[in-house]
C-alpha cells in the first residue's frame, strides 16, 4: 500500500497536517464560511487540473491552457457585446472553442507529431496574442445579473463552483480509475508504442485528452468571467504553471502512466490551504510563493523516499 | 503542406493597422489647451457604504494595504507612504500585501482572505476596476472600511479614492512638455507597460485627445508595449530610435520602468538634446539623465504622500469626520485636499521634476 | 549513413555531411539572412549598425543562458527557473558591486552562485529521481518569491561604471556580442570534441547504453545542471550590466524565451539532439523578429499572434525537413 500509494499517503497526511497548523494559526480558517469560499475561489484551477491529469497521464503537456482560458474569456465578451449574440447562445459556442483550441493542439501533436511541450508552448503564445488582437485590448463589462449568478451564486446554500466541481471530480475519477478508456490513457502513458501493438485507439484517446483540456479551460473562462464579472485578454495568465503544480504535487508522473485523480485533488488542496492559511495567518504573498515551492519540491522527496526510488 | 497553408492563411489575417495607440477607447475628456482651469461639475456622493457606519470611531484600527503587485519600487514607495501616513495617525496598524504579479486573480484571492481574516479596513490599488469590485463591496458589507488609491474600482464598491493626478491632467502635462521638447509639428512615439493596464491606457486615451486638439500637428508615430521590464523597454527604445532616425523627436513612457529605459536608448545613442525624452517616472531614477542634461524634466505625483492619504482617509472613514457630500478633506500635513467627481480625493497637479527640483525628493 | 547513392558523387563529400549534420542550423542562419535582406529592403535602417548593434548585442545574454539551456535539454531535462535565477544573480552580483566589493567579485560570484543553486537542483533531479520539470518549478517559486522578500523591490543603482561590463567594447565591438559568440564556439567544441560533451548525447539519446558503457548518469546530470547554472551567471553579467540600474524583479517569461531559442535552435524536447549553434542563431532570430514587427508596422496587438505562429512554422518546417531527410536516406 505505502509502496504503491506512497505519494497519495503523505499528501493526504499533509493535508491533515496543513488544516490542523492552519486552525491554531487563525480561528477564522476552519469555519464553514471560509472553507465554501475557498471552493469558489479555486474552481477554475482544479476544474483545468482534472482535465490536466488525463492529459499528464497519457504522456503529454498542455501549456496553452492559461491562453485558451484568455481567448474564451475574450470571445465570450466579443461575441456578446460586439456581434451582439444573446449571451445565453454565446455560452453555448465557448465550450465549442476550447475544444476547437484542444483540437488543434492534439492536430499539431498527433498529425504532425510535435512533442507536446512544443506544439502547446507555440499555441500559448498564439492563443494569447489571438485574444489580444480580437479584443484590442479593450475590456468588456455590464454583464446581466443571472450570469453573475453562475460565479457569484448559490444552489442549496453552497457556491455553484461546488457543484461542479463535485460533479467533475466524480467524473473525472470514475473514467480515469474505472473506465476502459481511462486505462487506454494510462496505457498510452506509460508506453505509446505497446498501446498501439495492443490495439488500443491511441490518437482517438490523444486527441480526447487535448480536446477535454480545452473544454475545461473554456468552462474555466466561463466561471471566471462570471466571477469577475469583466473580461480581459490577459485572464489565465500563469494559469498553466499553477496547474501543473497541483497535479504533479496530486503524484502525477510527468512522464505519463501513473496519475489518480484523488491525487490530483489532494494537491489542489494542499495548495488551496497553504495559500488561504498562511494568508490569514498574516504570512505575505511572497512568503507563500517560496513555502508553496519548498512543499512541492520535498513532498516529492518523501515520496520517492517511501517508494525506494532514490539512488544512494 | 495543408496545415502549413493554414498557418500561414492564419498569420496573413491578421489586419494590420494604420495606427494604434494603446489607448482604451472609452469617452475622454481632454483639458483646455490655454491651461484655464475647469471647475469639476459638483457630483453627488456616488461611493458605497460600509455595514455598521461609525461602530470603529476612535478604536484602533487593523488595515491591509494591498497594492496592484509587490515587488516594485512605485508601490514600495507608496507602502512606505501608507506606514507613515499610520504611524501619524497612531492607532492604526497596516500590513501590505499584495500579489508578486499584477494579476487580478492573486488579488481578489488575497482581498477575500483578509476579509475572511477580520480586517478593520482595506485600501487597495485595482488591477482592474470592474473585477475587484464584487469581493470589495463583500468587504463593505462585512463592515470593513475601503479606500482606494492610485487605481479606482467602480464607485459604490469603495467608498473613498485618493486620486493622485487625474488621467486628462497627467495628459495635459504630458503633452505640454513635449511640445517644449520637440515643437507643436514634431513626431513622437510611446512605450508603455501593456495594452490591458487601465491607467495607461487611460492616460493614452486622454493624451491622443488633447494632442488632437491642442497640438494637431503633432505626428503620434507609434506605441510599444514593454511589461514592467526595463531591459525590454530599452529594447523597444533603442528600436523605435533606429527605426525612425531623425524623424522620431520625442519618446514617451507611461511607466516608472519605461521612462528611465527610454533616456538610457537615447543616452546611448548619442542623442542627447536630439530627442526628446519626457514621462512618468520617480524622480531618483531620473536624476543620472537630468544631471547630464539629456532629460529636461519627468512628471510623477508624491506616491507617499499618495498612500498616506489613503490611510487619513481610511481613518477620517471610520471615524465619521469624512462623509458623503464633503467638498474637502483634511489631510494633515499634506494640507487640506479638494474633493471631486463625487467620491474622489484629489493629490492635485502632478509634479514635473526638472534640475531646479529634483535634487529636492528622494522616492 | 555516410554517402548515399542518389547523390552525385564528388569531392563535395564532406560538403553534404556538414550540410546534413548542420541543416538545421543552417535553415536558421538562412530565416535571419531573409529576414535581414526582406526587413532590410523594406526599411534600410534595420540593417544599418546601431540596429543590427542593438538586435545582436541588447539580446545576447539570451543566447548565452540558451547555451546551458541546451546542454540540460540534450539530456532529456529542462529547468524553468533559470528566468528566475538570473534575476536572483542579478541582484547579488549588483548588491556586491555597490557594497564596494571588488568588481572581479561581483563579476564572479553570480557565476560560481549560479552553478551551487543549480546543483541542489540537479542532485534532486539526479538522485532523488525526481522530474526536473518538477523541480524547477519549485525552485522558480522558491527563487521569485524569495527575491521579492529579500529586495522589497527597491532598484539598485548608482552602478560603478566599470562594472557596466556590457556597455565594454573589444575590438569596436560590443562585448556582449564578443562573450556570446566566444562562448557559443567553445560549448560548441566541447560538446563536439570532448568525451563528456559527447557523452551527453548518448545520455539523451539512450542513458541505458550510457550507463552500459559505463558512464556515471546521475554525476553528469549534476554536472550539466551546474554548467547550466554557471551560463545563467554569465547570461546574468551581460543582462544586469546594460543599464545603471538593476530591477530587483525577476524579468517575466524570460525561461520561456530561452528554452524557445534552444527548441526552435534544433534541439529536440526529446533529448539527444542539438547543439549550441542552433540555440544561439535562434536567439538571435528572435531578437531579429521581435525588431522587424516593430519595423514592419505589424500592429502590436497582434505581435504576440505572430510569434505564436512563427514558432509553429519553425517548428514544422523543421519536421518536414527531418521527414524527407529521412526519406531521402
Amino acid at each position: 500500500m505505502l509502496k504503491r500509494h506512497g505519494h497519495e499517503t503523505v499528501l493526504a497526511g499533509l493535508v491533515v497536517i496543513a488544516l490542523v497548523v492552519m486552525s491554531f494559526q487563525s480561528a477564522q480558517f476552519l469555519t464553514t464560511g471560509n472553507m465554501l469560499n475557498q471552493g469558489r475561489l479555486m474552481a477554475e484551477v482544479a476544474l483545468v487540473a482534472l482535465a490536466m491529469t488525463f492529459v499528464i497521464v497519457s504522456g503529454g503537456i498542455d501549456l496553452s491552457v492559461g491562453s485558451t482560458m484568455g481567448l474564451c474569456a475574450i470571445l465570450t465578451g466579443v461575441l456578446w457585446q460586439n456581434m451582439g449574440l444573446p449571451l445565453g447562445v454565446v455560452l453555448a459556442i465557448i465550450p465549442l472553442i476550447g475544444l476547437i483550441c484542444g483540437l488543434f493542439n492534439g492536430f499539431l501533436i498527433i498529425r504532425v507529431g510535435m512533442p507536446p511541450l512544443i506544439a502547446t508552448l507555440g499555441t500559448l503564445a498564439l492563443y494569447r496574442g489571438l485574444a489580444e488582437g480580437i479584443s484590442q485590448a479593450r475590456s468588456v463589462r455590464g454583464y446581466p445579473e443571472w450570469f453573475a449568478a453562475i460565479g457569484q451564486g448559490s444552489i442549496l446554500g453552497l457556491p455553484t463552483q461546488i457543484w461542479i466541481l463535485g460533479i467533475a471530480l466524480i467524473v473525472a475519477g470514475v473514467i480515469l480509475g474505472l473506465t476502459r478508456w481511462g486505462r487506454t490513457v494510462q496505457a498510452i502513458g506509460y508506453s505509446e508504442p505497446a498501446a498501439h501493438f495492443a490495439g488500443l485507439p491511441v490518437n482517438g484517446a490523444k486527441y480526447a485528452v487535448y480536446a477535454v483540456s480545452g473544454l475545461a479551460a473554456s468552462l474555466a473562462a466561463i466561471l471566471f468571467v462570471s466571477r469577475v464579472s469583466t473580461t480581459r485578454s490577459d485572464m489565465g495568465t500563469g494559469l498553466e504553471l499553477d496547474v501543473i503544480t497541483a497535479v504533479v504535487l496530486g503524484g502525477t508522473s510527468i512522464f505519463g502512466g501513473r496519475g489518480t485523480i484523488i491525487g490530483t485533488a489532494l494537491g489542489l488542496i494542499l495548495v488551496q490551504v497553504l495559500k488561504n492559511g498562511l494568508s490569514l495567518a498574516g504570512v505575505r504573498g511572497d512568503g507563500t510563493l517560496v513555502l508553496i515551492g519548498v512543499v512541492l519540491v520535498l513532498t516529492l522527496v518523501a515520496g520517492a523516499f517511501m517508494e525506494n526510488r532514490v539512488r544512494r | 503542406m495543408k496545415y502549413l497553408l493554414t498557418v500561414c492563411a492564419l498569420a496573413l489575417a491578421a489586419p494590420a493597422h494604420a495606427q494604434w495607440t494603446g489607448g482604451d477607447g472609452a469617452p475622454t475628456s481632454p483639458l483646455p489647451c490655454d491651461g484655464s482651469t475647469v471647475t469639476p461639475e459638483a457630483v453627488a456622493y456616488d461611493g458605497g457604504a460600509v455595514a455598521n457606519e461609525g461602530s470603529k470611531a476612535g478604536k484602533p484600527l487593523r488595515v491591509v494595504d494591498i497594492p496592484k503587485l509587490i515587488g516594485i519600487g512605485y508601490f514600495d514607495s507608496s507602502a512606505r507612504g501608507v506606514a507613515k501616513g499610520a504611524e501619524a495617525l497612531g492607532n492604526v496598524t497596516v500590513t501590505t500585501d499584495g500579489p508578486t504579479q499584477a494579476n487580478i486573480d492573486d488579488q481578489i484571492t488575497l482581498i477575500d482572505n483578509y476579509i475572511t481574516s477580520g480586517v478593520d479596513g482595506i485600501l487597495f490599488a485595482a488591477n482592474d476596476p470592474v473585477a475587484i469590485a464584487p469581493v470589495l463591496r463583500k468587504a463593505l458589507a462585512a463592515g470593513i472600511n475601503v479606500v482606494g488609491y492610485d487605481s479606482d474600482a467602480e464607485p459604490d464598491a469603495r467608498q473613498w479614492f485618493v486620486n493622485p493626478a487625474e488621467f486628462n491632467g497627467v495628459a495635459k502635462s504630458l503633452i505640454d512638455q513635449l511640445a517644449e521638447g520637440i515643437g507643436p509639428d514634431g513626431s513622437f512615439a510611446i512605450v508603455t507597460s501593456t495594452f490591458t493596464t487601465p491607467n495607461q491606457a487611460r492616460w493614452i486615451s486622454e493624451m491622443e485627445a488633447y494632442q488632437q486638439a491642442c497640438y494637431p500637428e503633432m505626428t503620434w508615430l507609434e506605441t510599444v508595449e514593454a511589461q514592467e521590464d526595463n531591459i525590454l523597454s530599452f529594447n523597444q527604445a533603442t528600436t523605435l530610435i533606429n527605426k525612425y532616425g531623425e524623424d522620431l523627436n520625442g519618446i514617451v513612457g507611461m511607466t516608472s520602468v519605461a521612462t528611465p529605459a527610454a533616456a538610457e536608448a537615447v543616452t546611448q545613442a548619442g542623442l542627447c538634446g536630439e530627442t526628446t525624452v519626457i514621462g512618468l517616472a520617480t524622480p531618483n531614477a531620473m536624476k543620472p539623465y537630468v544631471a547630464s542634461d539629456c532629460v529636461k524634466s519627468a512628471v510623477l505625483w508624491d506616491t507617499g504622500a499618495m498612500g498616506a492619504a489613503a490611510v487619513m482617509a481610511l481613518r477620517a472613514a471610520a471615524d465619521g469626520t469624512l462623509k458623503p457630500g464633503d467638498t474637502s478633506f483634511d489631510a494633515g500635513d499634506l494640507g487640506t485636499l479638494q474633493i471631486a467627481h463625487g467620491s474622489q480625493i484629489l493629490l492635485g497637479a502632478p509634479t514635473v521634476f526638472t534640475s531646479a527640483n529634483i535634487n529636492d525628493f528622494d522616492f | 549513413m555516410i554517402g548515399s547513392t542518389t547523390l552525385p558523387p564528388s569531392g563535395t563529400g564532406a560538403v553534404r555531411r556538414f550540410l546534413r549534420e548542420y541543416g538545421h542550423e543552417i535553415l536558421v542562419a538562412l530565416a535571419i539572412f531573409a529576414l535581414l535582406v526582406g526587413v532590410g529592403l523594406y526599411n534600410p535602417r534595420f540593417v544599418s549598425a546601431r540596429n543590427l548593434t542593438t538586435i545582436f548585442s541588447g539580446n545576447a545574454y539570451i543566447a548565452v543562458a540558451a547555451i546551458g539551456m541546451t546542454m540540460v535539454i540534450v539530456i532529456r531535462e529542462i529547468d524553468l527557473s533559470v528566468g528566475a535565477l538570473i534575476g536572483v544573480l542579478a541582484t547579488i552580483s549588483g548588491t556586491l558591486a555597490v557594497s564596494g566589493a571588488p568588481i572581479w567579485v561581483a563579476w564572479t560570484v553570480p557565476i560560481v552562485a549560479g552553478a551551487a543553486i543549480n546543483a541542489i537542483s540537479g542532485i534532486l533531479v539526479a538522485y532523488a529521481r525526481i522530474p526536473s520539470i518538477v523541480v524547477t518549478l519549485g525552485m522558480m517559486a522558491i527563487l521569485q518569491g524569495g527575491l521579492i522578500t529579500a529586495t522589497g523591490g527597491t532598484w539598485i543603482s548608482n552602478l560603478p561604471p566599470e562594472y557596466l561590463l556590457a556597455k565594454m567594447t573589444v575590438f569596436g565591438l560590443p562585448m556582449p556580442l564578443v562573450w556570446a559568440i566566444v562562448l557559443t564556439i567553445l560549448a560548441g567544441l566541447w560538446m563536439r570534441l570532448s568525451p563528456f560533451g559527447r557523452s551527453l548525447y548518448l545520455i539523451g539519446g539512450n542513458a541505458e547504453a550510457a550507463r552500459a558503457v559505463g558512464i556515471e548518469v546521475p554525476r553528469r546530470i549534476v554536472a550539466v545542471f551546474m554548467i547550466h547554472g554557471a551560463f545563467a551567471g554569465l547570461a546574468t553579467l551581460l543582462f544586469a550590466t546594460q543599464l545603471q540600474v538593476i530591477q530587483s524583479t525577476t524579468p517575466p517569461n524570460l525561461e520561456l524565451i530561452v528554452i524557445t531559442s534552444a527548441v526552435i535552435g534544433g534541439v529536440s524536447i526529446l533529448g539527444g539532439t542539438g547543439t549550441v549553434f542552433g540555440s544561439s542563431l535562434a536567439a538571435v532570430l528572435f531578437a531579429t523578429i521581435g525588431s522587424a514587427l516593430i519595423f514592419v508596422n505589424v500592429s502590436a496587438y497582434w505581435l504576440r499572434a505572430f510569434i505564436g505562429t512563427l514558432i509553429l512554422l519553425t517548428v514544422m518546417a523543421d519536421m518536414l525537413r527531418r521527414k524527407r531527410t529521412m526519406k531521402g536516406a
